[in-house]
């Protein structure tokens, strides 16, 4: 072979490496742009069938059994409930539980069940996890429909995310944090407690909230544990953890397959135009969030 | 006592840590065989040796830093003023405060400079806002770092220099008031200038201070120590004044090393 063609074969070799170069370049980028594109039509799709129904009547009043002009007020009261119930009681034992993974567990048996037994909680689906919040709380313990009951069943449904959520916000706490403080004389819960969680905050606070918007639009679990129906008449802010407590994304669901009310199309679209603001907002403040936390700390 | 340096006549000294018959393991891989060493107070000590040669395995044994490694096992002696760190009942919490370390690379913790420094005197029971400011002062003065910092205290740690930052590290240290102070290659990641700053500093210290110092440059070594031990695949080869060692070193393998045949 002359040098010539040694040459040419190089060049149609780079030819080829530079197409397929590009090529990847396109479709990557239309992989990304296409999810933007579907979020934003997704959205504005939302707000063009959900816009006309919103009103401060209809962001306030309860909901309606049978007539038109029913609002969901309680429920969005309720979610923000259940979700506080469900964060206060899930928060401690998922961060005491990845706490231990992470910063005490040694490998062996023991804490290969635990992993293993988070990892199989955290694939049952969430209609599953309903149901057996109807045997437990609302059958077997006699409660009935409760916010209690939901925010039990929600708890057992993202206890294994925020565990795992706390492990790695814990794994990238860099070591030299821990050796720094161990070998100042600290022992390892002071390290953990002084060094090594107030480093993991900012990572750990955007988990919650990204988790908190998931619990906010769970549905599934709550219809046989948390009810269909608010407690109708009294005040739209019912406290009493032991009643049932319709949150905003069942009421979407319940007006749009067993709801009588002729407006029941509107209603639905208003409540899930709420519903995706929401959940959207728990996004956007969980980035804004972790990143002012993030500076505080790094004075950066 | 090891060491009768030929040219000090100075005042006897005793002998501060007391390495003998110290192995560490890594799994089955033997990482230090068989390490004897005596360090006398208020002197400096240096490691020197090529990379992977233990130098900085054999100083995290001198606080028990390896209890924090899962399969690190260490056996042997260290007796610090005559007490085995070693000896069951021994609480190496309390050990790691007597003897501080300064890392690699500096490691401030993300909270401000006041509190880095503080950070130890408080675990150990620093407790009114007068002491605690007063301690920080001193810690930050003997680091030669308060004249930089003594404006900006409540900053974060993090914005610092990377020089800086290695002295609030051994500020740090200082705070909780320790007899040994161990350095694994406290410059290597510093520039020049602060590298001088540091050295300059270690001399500073062994008034008050015994100090171990793991260093990768011989010139290092030959500036700021006292006594050098050499170390070659996990043995302690030869360690002895550090003018005797630089001069003429009886070992033919130390030799080889500092006239730079390998590392």
């Amino acid at each position: 072979m002359t040098a010539t063609a040694v040459r040419q074969r190089e060049s149609a070799g780079a030819a080829r490496r530079r197409f397929a170069d590009r090529l990847a370049t396109v479709l990557l980028w239309s992989a990304a742009i296409s999810i933007v594109v579907a979020l934003a039509f997704f959205i504005a799709y939302l707000f063009y069938l959900g816009w006309p129904a919103i009103s401060w009547h209809f962001l306030t009043a309860p909901p309606s059994e049978t007539d038109a002009g029913g609002g969901i007020g309680p429920e969005i009261f309720n979610s923000f409930y259940i979700l506080f119930l469900t964060l206060i009681i899930t928060t401690p034992i998922a961060m005491a539980g990845g706490i231990y993974l992470q910063e005490y567990a040694r490998p062996g048996a023991f804490t290969t069940i635990v992993q293993f037994c988070a990892e199989s909680l955290a694939t049952i689906p969430s209609i599953v996890m309903g149901l057996f919040g109807l045997i437990l709380f609302v059958n077997a313990f006699g409660w009935k429909f409760t916010a209690l009951g939901g925010a039990l069943t929600l708890t057992l449904l993202n206890l294994p995310a925020l565990m795992r959520v706390t492990q790695e916000a814990l794994q990238n706490v860099p070591q030299s944090f821990r050796e720094g403080s161990m070998a100042l004389g600290a022992t390892k819960w002071q390290t953990i407690r002084r060094v090594v969680l107030p480093s993991a905050i900012p990572q750990l606070t955007t988990g919650i909230v990204l988790i908190a918007g998931r619990i906010f639009g769970e549905t599934a679990a709550l219809i046989y544990t948390a009810g269909v129906s608010v407690s109708a008449g009294k005040s739209a802010f019912d406290l009493n953890p032991f009643h049932a407590a319709e949150t905003l994304s069942v009421h979407l669901w319940y007006t749009h397959s067993e709801s009588l009310v002729p407006d029941a199309n509107a209603v639905g679209n208003g409540s899930a135009l709420v519903l995706l603001v929401m959940v959207l907002a728990f996004n956007i403040f969980a980035r804004v969030m972790g990143r002012g936390l993030s500076r505080r700390l790094t004075g950066k | 006592m090891i060491v009768t340096n030929a040219d000090s006549t100075s005042v006897p000294t005793s002998t501060k840590l007391k390495i003998s018959d110290l192995n560490v393991y890594y799994g089955n891989f033997h990482a230090i065989k068989n390490a004897a060493l005596d360090v006398p107070s208020n002197s400096v000590m240096a490691l020197i040796g090529p990379s992977g040669c233990g130098k900085s395995t054999f100083i995290r044994a001198l606080n028990r830093m390896h209890d924090l490694t899962p399969d690190a096992r260490v056996d042997g002696d260290v007796l610090l003023d005559g007490d085995n760190i070693y000896a069951s009942g021994v609480d190496p919490v309390e050990i790691r405060h007597r003897i501080g370390m300064v890392f690699q690379r500096p490691n401030p913790f993300p909270k401000t400079i006041y509190e880095n420094v503080i950070y130890g005197a408080k675990i150990h029971g620093l407790r009114s806002h007068k002491n605690l400011a007063e301690c920080a002062e001193r810690s930050l003065r003997q680091a030669a770092l308060w004249d930089e910092v003594k404006d900006r205290l409540h900053k974060s740690a993090l914005e610092l220099s990377g020089g800086q930052q290695q002295r609030l590290c051994i500020a740090r240290c200082l705070a909780v008031d320790p007899e040994v102070i161990l350095m694994d290659e406290p410059a290597s990641a510093l520039d020049p200038i602060a590298t001088s700053k540091i050295e300059d500093l270690i001399d500073e210290l062994k008034k008050d201070y015994t100090v171990v110092i793991v260093t990768h440059s011989m010139q290092q070594a030959a500036r700021i120590s006292d006594f050098t031990a050499f170390f070659l695949m996990g043995e302690l080869i030869e360690h002895a004044a550090t003018s005797q060692i630089f001069t003429k070193p009886k070992d033919k393998r130390t030799e080889d090393y500092i006239t730079g045949r390998y590392g």
